[in-house]
């Protein structure tokens, strides 16, 4: 490929170069492209597929069942509560990790000492697996024989005299409130035993919205704030009427990314509670594993694969085509 | 009631003073101009008015209050900034009408001035759009009405002009005269360009190194600059400066430049008599020396001087001429019929009625 | 009047707001150590100071005993050396290669645009997002049909793959970067598409693949699904799965689940530590921003 000729005189031969190296250029990222049709999309077209046959076990021939395995996960009571404890689990999720993020971007912006190091902290949980995050967090929450004899987070309580905040925990078999509604089989509320998990991924994930944030506020000029400033504005106004709102586009992709992490969760779960107790924080990610590689019912697990995926492409397509619209206005 | 005073205002950053005891009146109604070179301090007189800055000492006073602890919020101020700042995510209206909702003003009354102001800028039919959509110019006028709406009772402008291209630069300048005069409210008005000093300030304060060097009418800063700094800085192109001395000499006294003698009209010998025999900085601006053949009429002869060409600059109403005589070289700006050519010679006369002397050591003016 | 500078612009600060934000500063400083706090103290102690009524108490004496086990095994535990090895032979190829797939594609994307690249980009792009669960089946199918399933380098290939999304957003946004005028001047010397890489874009790479790689060895080493489903054999899976299954163990004492996670965690830990820069930066960059 080696041609560091100097220029020819003759023009046609230096357009027929650039051609060649725009087929060089094709050539380069088709095994990329190639390897993406296949293993992306191709693979997410034989999972429709397997979701629409009766696979299960070791069946040697299975038949094509159209939408029955969806009718069927969609009525258990399992799978209903997987999505309940999915869209808890979201919320509280987002909410926590937004509010907080937010909250320490703009407390590590007002000009502390140590920035640096409080900053680093803050960040630090991003660099460890779910796993990890999962094995410490479990025996954080693990409750022990509270209020006697507790352990974790509940023996802290106790031992700096703030024992009345001692609770179940990842034991709680509690949903609040609870609610039973006709046509569906579980129970509508938030199950307790979600809230240390929801913790334990908040601390996880809260630093990298706080990078986010923080690189926003710093792009916002002084002169804008200055600006409101002169016009009137209390700090409170400037930051509701002006930081606020310039911050949109951050808490936007900040939604889509924790969002989809969100939707997929499993490492976290079957390491904390492995679903437990009962199925109160089991959720899609999970119950496909299970019902998969444990129960080999490969069809209804490809159902359940694509309930998930179409979730999260609801979230994310939008997303990405706004996403290249306005990089196409720049 | 908005006049303004700034009171022995120090300001520092640190080890650096950018404000030194800093004085200065402004009269309710005036359009004052803080003009000097980077860095001079007009900028941090500005902000420090406008309460973005805090003094370190001296005090500020809009009206008859002492502002130096009042939020800007509370100052009755508005500002345009250099950049404009305008809010991004906000259409124009919405700009405008920001510091009005801020103060609870009833949305009809809001809507009223925004349109008024609107009127006034003509960006009536740019009320829906965002920032990004408008240009530089268009921008401008919406910092400009952002500001107006809030009929403040001092309106602050840091350099509007400097981000707009030469020909809008014209015009705006005169609209911002004419919203002078309209609005009848206290202006203070920042620039580093000496043009927009003297076509807009009642009166003109010129600045350096954080020192107020002169505050007066634009006139007086022309025909009587205190220094040899304010008397370069006004008028284009700069006055001309030479070391010399004054000496007694055939019954008159003269400027001695070395090479060449200049005789002082009779009207000015009484003022300078003090300080014959000194050395001095001696200063004439480019417009009073004229080509020999093409004299004004009234213009004193006797100064003349044999000179060499070194550039001509023709600018169709006028010519810029770079002569020199005997290693001294100066501008002049020629009528423009005169026939000087570059390497020839060429006699001027020089009006030294409109001279200007200035002390050796403090460079300030004698005369 | 004061003579000190006051930081911000505007009025004077009230004292007690800097005293707020301190203490809600300092809280979280304890939210975020304290689990730090728990696994330091818990991998340290030996067997014996090991007790759930007293988790938080300091170690008495400074004991290896917990990481022993956890690294050797013992007692019914299966050590996490071998692990440790399988992991490094996973992590260390599939981010090389993933740094020069996303290399070249992010070049390819940003300076040799063609009909349709940027459509493929947003395709490729969307393989980030999917959940791994709806490509599962399929992918053990084809794994095993080319003899690659339950092997290590299967699992590199799985990496390598589904790193390519990433890998090539973070260097297309990087190249994007480099002034077309350098390539444009590259063309008019003479450079061919190489010659165009290797005289521009590749002196100009050092931190993006400072960047990638770090991002790409957190990543992987950290990855769980994937090492779950292709080697789960004891001898073959990746520190996760061996982590996950020391924790959901009945024989395994939760010093010494402490001490393994403490383990797991400390390669990325250290790559934080020393090149945090970096990765923060592929932090940012993996939100899209432009």
């Amino acid at each position: 490929m080696q041609q560091a000729e100097t220029l020819s005189a003759r023009p046609a031969r230096r357009v027929r170069w650039m051609n060649r190296d725009r087929a060089i250029a094709l050539l380069m990222i088709a095994p990329s492209a190639l390897a993406i049709a296949v293993f992306v999309y191709g693979f997410i077209g034989w999972t429709a597929y397997i979701s629409m046959t009766d696979w299960r076990g070791l069946a040697i021939s299975t038949s094509f069942v159209g939408f029955d395995n969806y009718l069927t996960i969609f009525s258990t009571g399992r799978f209903q509560t997987n999505i309940r404890n999915l869209i808890v689990f979201t919320l509280f999720f987002l909410a926590s990790c937004l509010v907080i993020g937010l909250l320490l971007a703009v407390l590590v912006d007002a000009r502390i000492r140590f920035e640096g190091f409080f900053r680093s902290v803050y960040i630090f949980p991003m660099a460890l697996s779910f796993i990890v995050t999962g094995v410490v967090w479990q025996w954080l929450f693990a409750p022990g024989n509270w209020p006697n004899d507790p352990t974790g987070i509940n023996l802290l309580f106790k031992q700096s005299g703030l024992g009345f905040l001692q609770a179940a925990w990842t034991t709680d078999t509690n949903v609040v409130p609870g609610w039973r509604i006709e046509g569906l089989r579980t129970r509508i509320g938030i199950p307790m035993a979600m809230i240390p998990v929801v913790v334990a991924a908040v601390w996880q994930m809260s630093g990298f919205v706080m990078a986010m944030y923080l690189a926003g506020l710093r792009g916002i000029p002084d002169e804008i704030k200055e600006a409101a400033r002169v016009d009137g504005a209390t700090e409170w106004q400037v930051f509701r009427h002006i930081t606020l709102p310039m911050l949109q586009p951050i808490t936007l992709s900040a939604v889509i990314i924790l969002g989809h992490i969100s939707l997929k969760i499993f490492d976290l779960i079957i390491t904390m509670t492995g679903g437990a107790p009962g199925n109160n924080t089991e959720v899609p990610g999970l119950y496909m594993y299970e019902i998969t590689f444990k129960a080999n019912k490969f069809a209804e697990g490809a159902a359940v694969a694509m309930v998930m995926l179409v979730v999260v492409a609801l979230l994310v397509v939008p997303y990405l085509i706004y996403n290249r619209r306005t990089e196409v206005e720049r | 009631m908005a006049s303004i005073k700034f009171d022995h205002v120090w300001k520092r950053f640190g080890d650096f003073a950018a404000l030194k005891d800093f004085t200065l009146d402004v009269a309710d109604q005036e359009f004052l101009v803080l003009v000097g070179p980077s860095g001079c301090g007009k900028t941090t007189a500005l902000r420090c008015l406008a309460g973005l800055e805090e003094v370190t000492s001296g005090t500020i006073m809009i009206g008859d209050r002492v502002v130096n602890d009042i939020p800007p919020k509370d100052r009755d101020i508005a500002m345009v900034f250099q950049s404009y700042a305008l809010y991004p995510h906000m259409s124009v209206y919405d700009n405008m009408a920001f510091g009005l909702k801020l103060r609870k003003i009833p949305k009809a009354e809001i809507d009223r001035r925004v349109k008024e102001a609107a009127e006034m800028l003509q960006i009536g039919h740019l009320l829906d759009r965002k920032p990004k959509a408008l240009s530089g110019g268009q921008r401008q006028r919406v910092a400009l009405g952002r500001a107006i709406v809030r009929h403040p009772s001092v309106f602050l402008m840091d350099e509007p002009l400097s981000n707009l291209d030469a020909k809008l630069r014209v015009q705006t300048r005169a609209e911002i005269s004419k919203l002078h005069q309209r609005l009848k409210t206290t202006f203070i008005y920042v620039t580093h360009d000496q043009t927009e000093a003297m076509t807009m300030g009642t009166r003109i304060a010129v600045m350096r190194d954080g020192v107020l060097q002169q505050l007066d009418t634009p006139q007086n800063l022309y025909d009587h600059p205190a220094n040899m700094f304010v008397a370069g800085f006004i008028g284009s192109p700069s006055m001309n400066f030479f070391e010399a001395t004054l000496v007694r000499g055939d019954g008159q006294v003269l400027v001695d430049f070395g090479p060449f003698q200049l005789p002082v009209p009779p009207s000015r010998i009484d003022a300078i008599a003090d300080h014959i025999g000194m050395p001095i900085f001696f200063g004439i601006r480019p417009e009073d020396i004229h080509d020999a053949h093409y004299v004004p009429r009234g213009v004193d002869e006797s100064a003349r001087l044999m000179t060499t060409v070194n550039v001509v600059e023709p600018l169709g109403s006028e010519v810029y001429a770079y002569v020199e005589n005997g290693g001294k070289e100066m501008v002049a700006r020629l009528d423009p019929r005169t026939k000087a050519r570059t390497g020839e010679v060429l006699e001027i006369i020089i009006d030294m009625s409109k001279m200007h002397i200035f002390d050796r050591d403090t460079e300030r003016a004698l005369i | 009047m004061s003579s000190v500078a006051i930081p911000a612009p505007g009025r004077r600060r009230i004292r007690w707001s800097r005293v707020v934000v301190y203490s809600l500063i300092l809280a979280f400083l304890l939210f975020f150590l304290l689990p730090v706090y728990l696994l330091l103290i818990t991998s340290f102690k030996s067997f014996d100071q090991v007790s759930l009524s007293r988790m938080w108490d300091l170690p008495t004496s400074f004991s290896l005993e917990s990481f022993n086990r956890a690294w050797n095994g013992g007692e019914g535990v299966i050590g996490m050396r071998g692990s440790f090895w399988n992991s490094v032979q996973m992590v260390v190829p599939a981010t090389v290669i993933s740094c020069i797939l996303g290399s070249l594609n992010g070049y390819v994307l940003s300076k040799w645009r063609f009909p349709g690249s940027e459509t493929l980009f947003t395709l490729i792009l969307f393989g980030m997002f999917i959940p791994y669960q709806s490509i599962l089946v399929p992918l053990v199918e084809v794994l095993r049909e080319i003899r690659l399933y339950a092997t290590i380098p299967g699992l590199v290939l799985v990496h390598v793959v589904y790193g390519i999304p990433i890998t090539t957003l973070i260097f297309r946004n990087y190249y994007a970067t480099v002034p077309n005028e350098l390539v444009e001047a590259a063309k008019i010397d003479g450079a061919d598409f190489f010659g165009i890489y290797r005289s521009v874009m590749l002196p100009l790479s050092a931190p993006g693949f400072v960047v990638v790689a770090i991002w790409q060895f957190t990543s992987i080493w950290n990855e769980f699904l994937f090492g779950l489903i292709i080697t789960n054999d004891p001898q073959l899976r990746p520190v996760t799965v061996a982590l996950q299954n020391l924790s959901g163990s009945q024989f395994t004492q939760w010093n010494v689940q402490m001490a393994g996670a403490l383990l797991v965690a400390l390669p990325p830990l250290l790559v934080y530590i020393f090149l945090g820069k970096y990765f923060l930066r592929g932090l940012l960059a993996g939100s899209l921003k432009g």
